[in-house]
């Protein structure tokens, strides 16, 4: 266990330093740079900004100079926001992000997996086509179609939620279920197939035999393995939720993670881009390593190796 | 100034979701005037208002900014959100007539103008003070205005303040003594500024935020991290009492302000909300009270023409198309000329973009005091087709295909594709159209790798050199290679020019040269469309979209009155008498 762990984390160095070298490079081969804007900047004021934030030097040694500082989570200011440090940005929308995300993974378990279950006991049965039938609805209407209808519905017409902003308990509730139905719907249809494969295996068959009520079985024996598929889904799940919920932010105007991500790329501001990115690689593997964990403990069969 | 549409978060995103919105939004405005309305009759009996027409209980205004600041020192500040929140913050000179944006006094009382035009004297009021007690001092607009132009400050708006004796050569490092440049704390209470040239429009660059006084001791000791909650100081109506990016900013009352017995409003709260629709949405559900000009879904716009509570006003900005001229066969003025007279205007102002926005053949928008326009170019087929056979291309045969360059979104590329269709039937030439994101947009245009590209230009001040300074050989902004020694010699002339007519006559000559010479293809005049609810009083349709919240007030009366009552603080008479000599 204790091996696997280290061996993971040690993995994560040469990945992290990839993809922070692909990106760091993308980036500053885009066409432009930080420091242009539709009204002209004058040459003097250019240079001046380009040589304080070392934009005059050499690429290579700007590379050199972004690594060593990025080992300390340092990217140094932001250039669109240059009153502000890129690791006191992602610090500050990060709970916000994590919040909305947390509320929607719940949501997502609290209902996905008993749905999930649910049909795959009453397979083929009028219950089960519902719950599918549902779940797929959940999947394919995409996010940005369902918020503003959720809007227009519940906030417009019936005055229950207020349309967008962050404050306070009530404006959670259409961002985060908004969020949670493709999830839902997405854990929901993980569970019934997971359960529909468990549910024909030899030991179950056991179990029944054994006279064990149909709850036992389903509950005790069967979820354990069957929301295994559920479990490898969350942590790629969780890491989309916090960081990709661009489009659920800007809808709502949530003050997340999301929102800079898209714009730092628009706007060239390579120090946000480049603390983004590997902030975003960073919980990705370390949320998979998680999941790997929980795996090994969930499910004998695979080996703590 | 604002780069007219380019943030578009997520472009495909953004145009499936707009007609998605559009099509809800369509089903819900027939029976949108909402229920919690309805007991209300008289005054307004009639009039219909899109949404929520609630005041709020206490005196605060609740608006949106439209994005997050870059930067809220005045020195540095660049876009619109970075304007309106340094407005309110921090008082100038001078400071804007919520309804004219005349020049009105402000931490100065009253200035002096010797005849030649060249000296302008500001005498400061008594016992200004920081909104941490300090005394203001002329000495402090000094400070400000040095560092502006200081090199390392890397003021992008530095070269607003170039009218003033050696501060260009100062700016650009090549006089280094502070004292050669025209601004002098003549004492505590005493600025004075010498002018290289007169420059009809200096009063109004004092109140633009750029000139705004800073507090050097906060500067010196937090380093860029002055402007944040816990360091700022500043000196204006309101003070910052709480700011999270992205999230939202709440401005307090100054009671150190020397007009604050005549503030009204408590709180202003400030969101910076990206997206149009949820802004309208804000608005309609009664969060927001006002959502400014450029916040609303143009697709809305023809069907809140009838709310009471929307207003349709002229903005100062031009949406053109601008040629490079380096280009073959772009360098000869007679294809120019064809391409301006083969655009036809109302066609798109009308029918494209539902009369939103109006069309416009000249090169400066409308509404500059004293100043006529020289002859718009006007649709005009075949004057076009004459003038490309005059430039060697009859009928459109031999002429090279070339490319429009817009940044990526809905609108331009609609507007290109009317303008690709108006070419191709009046002058049977081929056009491609090509779209870049903003940045690569960007970098394109002012490296001049284009042939035809969008652009906008929206006015600083209310005169026309705002517009027509930009297109004098090699200025960062012209950015169409285009280069006139008349038009050079023109523009200077009127630079140094103290009769106003005159002045004016010469920009208008300028003008007509620009339009006769065609680097640019005027297309639509910018208009501000913008939703206040009706019990904000103090918010007025202005040219510029600037409006100053100093003395904005919550009328909860507001349905018992036809309209506005005069509003006596917004000209004190106090300030009114010690206008001028």
């Amino acid at each position: 266990m204790t091996s696997l762990l280290i061996r993971r984390v040690l993995l994560m160095v040469p990945t992290l330093w990839v993809i922070a070298t692909l990106t760091f490079f993308m980036i500053h081969a885009a066409p432009g740079g930080p420091f242009q804007s539709e009204r002209e900047i004058p040459e003097a004021a250019k240079q001046q900004l380009n040589a304080k934030y070392g934009l005059d030097r050499p690429l290579g040694e700007q590379y050199v100079s972004f690594l060593i500082h990025a080992v300390r989570f340092d990217f140094g200011p932001s250039y669109k926001f240059p009153a502000r440090q890129v690791r006191e940005i992602i610090l500050e929308a990060l709970p916000v992000s994590a919040e909305l995300a947390g509320w929607a993974l719940l949501l997502a378990l609290v209902f996905g997996v008993p749905f999930g279950v649910l049909a795959a006991v009453k397979q083929n049965q009028r219950l089960d086509y519902a719950a599918m039938g549902a779940a797929l609805a959940g999947v394919s209407v995409p996010n940005f179609v369902l918020g503003p209808a959720l809007v227009l519905g519940l906030s417009l017409t019936l005055f229950l939620f207020p349309p967008a902003l962050w404050q306070g308990p009530m404006s959670r509730v259409l961002p985060v279920a908004t969020l949670a139905t493709a999830y839902v719907a997405y854990i929901a249809r993980l569970t019934r197939a997971g359960m529909l494969e468990v549910l024909r295996q030899d030991y179950i068959r056991t179990a029944r035999a054994k006279g064990l009520s149909e709850r036992a079985v389903v509950f005790k024996h069967a979820l354990k393995l069957g929301i295994l598929p559920v479990v490898s889904y969350l942590g790629p799940a969780a890491a989309r939720v916090v960081m990709g919920s661009i489009v659920i932010e800007t809808i709502f105007s949530v003050p997340g993670l999301g929102r800079y991500l898209v714009n730092a790329a628009f706007n060239r501001d390579y120090t946000l881009v480049m603390g983004e990115v590997l902030f975003y690689a960073t919980m990705l593997m370390v949320l998979n390593l998680i999941i790997d964990v929980a795996y090994t403990r969930l499910d004998p069969r695979v080996e703590a190796a | 100034m604002r780069s007219a549409g380019c943030r578009g978060l997520l472009y495909c995103l953004r145009v499936m979701r707009t007609s998605l919105v559009f099509f809800f939004a369509a089903l819900a405005f027939g029976g949108c005037a909402p229920a919690r309305q309805a007991s209300l009759e008289p005054a307004s009996a009639r009039a219909r208002y899109f949404g929520d027409t609630t005041p709020p209980a206490e005196n605060v205004l609740t608006f949106n900014l439209g994005a997050e600041p870059e930067m809220f020192d005045p020195s540095v500040a660049v876009g619109q959100p970075d304007g309106r929140v340094c407005r309110i913050l921090f008082e100038g000179l001078t400071r804007e007539d919520p309804r004219t944006l005349e020049p009105l006094p402000g931490q100065a009382y009253r200035w002096d103008i010797t005849p030649d035009g060249l000296t302008y004297t500001f005498h400061l009021r008594p016992h200004l003070t920081w909104s941490d007690g300090r005394p203001i001092t002329a000495d402090d607009f000094r400070w400000s205005w040095l560092r502006v132009l200081r090199p390392e400050t890397a003021s992008r708006y530095a070269g607003l303040i170039f009218p003033i004796v050696n501060a260009e050569a100062y700016n650009k490092g090549m006089i280094h003594d502070e004292r050669l440049v025209g601004i002098e704390a003549t004492d505590d209470s005493t600025l004075t500024v010498r002018l290289a040239a007169p420059t009809a429009y200096f009063l109004y660059l004092t109140q633009f935020y750029t000139c705004l006084p800073v507090p050097r001791w906060a500067i010196e000791k937090h380093g860029n991290r002055w402007t944040r909650p816990e360091n700022i100081v500043c000196n204006g109506p309101f003070r910052l009492a709480w700011w999270r990016q992205n999230d939202h900013f709440e401005f307090v009352r100054n009671p150190r302000y020397w007009d604050a017995a005549h503030v009204k409003l408590d709180r202003i709260m400030a969101y910076p909300v990206e997206d149009l629709n949820t802004s309208t949405n804000l608005y309609k559900a009664g969060v927001f009270d006002w959502n400014p000009s450029g916040y609303i879904p143009s697709q809305f716009i023809p069907y809140l023409r009838d709310y009471a509570d929307f207003r349709h006003g002229n903005y100062q900005g031009i949406y053109f198309y601008s040629i490079n001229v380096t280009r073959k066969p772009l360098d000869n003025p007679w294809v120019r000329r064809a391409l301006n007279y083969a655009v036809d205007r109302e066609a798109i102002a009308n029918d494209l973009l539902k009369r939103s926005r109006d069309p416009w053949g000249n090169f400066t928008p409308s509404g500059y005091p004293g100043y006529t326009h020289p002859p718009a170019i006007t649709f005009d087929p075949a004057k076009a087709r004459e003038c490309l056979a005059r430039a060697g291309y009859p009928g459109g045969k031999g002429f090279p295909k070339i490319s429009i360059l817009f940044n990526t979104s809905e609108d331009h590329r609609r507007i290109a594709e009317a303008i690709q269709a108006m070419w191709k039937r009046e002058l049977s030439i081929d056009v491609e159209l090509s779209n870049q994101e903003w940045g690569s947009y960007l970098q394109a245009t002012s490296a001049l790798q284009y042939d035809v590209a969008r652009r906008s230009w929206i006015g600083d001040y209310l005169d026309p050199n705002t517009f027509l300074a930009c297109y004098v050989t090699g200025d960062g902004n012209n950015r169409t290679g285009w280069s006139n020694p008349r038009y050079d010699a023109l523009i200077r002339s009127a630079a140094v020019e103290l009769d106003a007519e005159k002045r004016l006559a010469i920009l208008r000559d300028a003008e007509a040269l620009l339009l006769e010479e065609g680097p640019v293809i005027p297309i639509y005049h910018y208009s501000t469309n913008e939703l206040v609810k009706p019990y904000v009083r103090g918010i007025y349709q202005t040219p510029l979209d600037i409006h100053p919240l100093t003395y904005v007030w919550i009328d909860r009366q507001w349905q018992h009155r036809a309209s506005e009552p005069p509003v006596a603080t917004a000209i004190p008479a106090r300030a009114r008498r010690e206008h001028g000599r």
